[in-house]
């Protein structure tokens, strides 16, 4: 079936097979790797991206079910003056290890500040909930959180958790 | 995905309807598909069609009135009960039960309908549309029926519908607006999981009501509980309706201890 999408800000038109996720779709018709594959079944939100303004598991949608929608991937994050803010944070707060959750885990924060732009750490949990990440123990990435909030205030500082 | 299916998106109910009625069993209806396509997947459903249902001009319809109640479409999802503030001020059960439905990810997906098709003993959102005296409406090519929560589920994985047939909404009525309650749900992890037992205990003008998932075939409704009795006699009166098993997740003794630990916490609030 040919379906036309609009991924980070681009159109494209492919032939999808009907039985393809749009994970799949993704990875190997539009060459974006950095949505990642983990589970498949709709846990570990390795595979998370926006699609029409909401977080998904992209294991769990087809391609076909995409036609007219806008994605966003974690190719669309950065913008040309280099890494988001969110990005950044994730970076200096060492919320990085083997990187394999961190494209999902980074939208799904996304989402998160959309709503709350000042999150408390229960907040920022229960968020982070359907990412699992199995090296950093979760609190370098919830500091990332904190850090990259705080600064949004101006003030620098952690206050308001 | 291994298995090979052909999808379709009808525009229009009738299309859907026919559809169903041409193929049967062998068609089976995508709505969130956080549960239909990794079943696919691991090879426990087998379609030859996949029918979107979201394409439908009335799939997102979520309104209420104090006349008519609450009408939730077929594809609205669990996020959107979780964000309708009139839901959650008429119907605060409904965003009770949708809050410890999985992930972000899968509630911005999952459909309230989906859940209660699927017929999981462990589904979410049959608790509060169980204790809410909510309906199913059920279309076929043949016309329509509705089914009240209460005689919808008939086992593990098994509901009243017949091939041919779709959940096209829920309604829920305009008496049970303003229902209170409290949900509690045991996972092995805080954050999100499938249940290993849950009880929500609500208000109702027959008295308490307490509705149990993952403690019997089906989810379990125990309704007309004395506004008076305490959390040992309410335990008793609910001990009695669940017939939990032991499976891979716990023994059929623990989920009963966890359904007791569960009406302690809860009734002093519920009470109030």
């Amino acid at each position: 079936m040919t379906i036309t999408l609009t991924v980070n800000g681009v159109s494209y038109t492919r032939d999808a097979a009907e039985n393809k996720t749009l994970l799949h779709f993704l990875r190997e018709d539009l060459g974006l790797t950095g949505t990642k594959e983990g589970c498949g079944m709709g846990e570990c939100g390795a595979c998370t991206v926006f699609l029409n303004g909401r977080t998904v598991n992209s294991c769990c949608v087809l391609a076909v079910e995409a036609d007219g929608a806008v994605i966003e991937t974690i190719e669309g994050e950065a913008g040309p003056a280099g890494l988001s803010e969110i990005q950044k944070a994730f970076d200096r707060n060492h919320a990085v290890q083997c990187g394999f959750c961190t494209p999902g885990m980074i939208l799904s924060v996304k989402e998160l500040l959309k709503a709350k732009p000042k999150p408390t750490v229960e907040e920022i949990k229960e968020a982070i909930e359907g990412n699992f990440c199995r090296c950093t123990g979760y609190e370098q990435i919830v500091e990332a959180v904190l850090d990259v909030t705080g600064r949004g205030s101006g003030k620098g500082r952690l206050d308001h958790v | 995905m291994v298995h090979e299916f052909q999808y379709r998106a009808p525009r229009a109910r009738s299309e859907l309807l026919a559809f169903l009625a041409e193929h049967g069993t062998s068609a089976k209806v995508l709505a969130g598909g956080t549960d239909l396509l990794p079943n696919i997947r691991m090879g426990i459903a087998k379609p030859a069609f996949v029918v979107d249902c979201k394409r439908l001009p009335d799939a997102n319809r979520l309104v209420f009135s104090p006349s008519e109640g609450l009408r939730i479409g077929h594809g609205v999802t669990v996020s959107a009960i979780l964000q309708d503030k009139t839901v959650r001020e008429n119907y605060p059960l409904l965003a009770e039960a949708a809050h410890e439905l999985a992930s972000h990810q899968v509630r911005n997906r999952a459909t309230v309908a989906g859940n209660v098709v699927n017929a999981s003993p462990c589904s979410d959102m049959a608790l509060p549309l169980l204790c809410l005296d909510a309906v199913a409406v059920l279309a076929s090519a043949a016309g329509e029926r509705t089914v009240g929560f209460r005689e919808f589920f008939t086992g593990p994985k098994a509901t009243v519908m017949k091939p041919g047939e779709f959940l096209a909404e829920i309604r829920v009525p305009p008496e049970s607006a303003g229902r209170k309650g409290r949900y509690a749900k045991l996972k092995r992890v805080k954050g999100h999981d499938l249940g290993i037992v849950g009880v929500m205990l609500a208000s109702a003008p027959d008295g308490l009501r307490a509705a149990v998932s993952s403690a019997s075939p089906t989810p379990v409704l125990v309704t007309g509980i004395g506004a008076g009795l305490d959390a040992e006699a309410v335990n008793d009166l609910v001990q009695k309706a669940i017939k939990p098993i032991d499976d891979v997740r716990c023994t059929a003794e623990y989920r009963r201890f966890m359904v007791g630990a569960y009406i302690r916490r809860l009734l002093p609030e519920v009470a109030r």
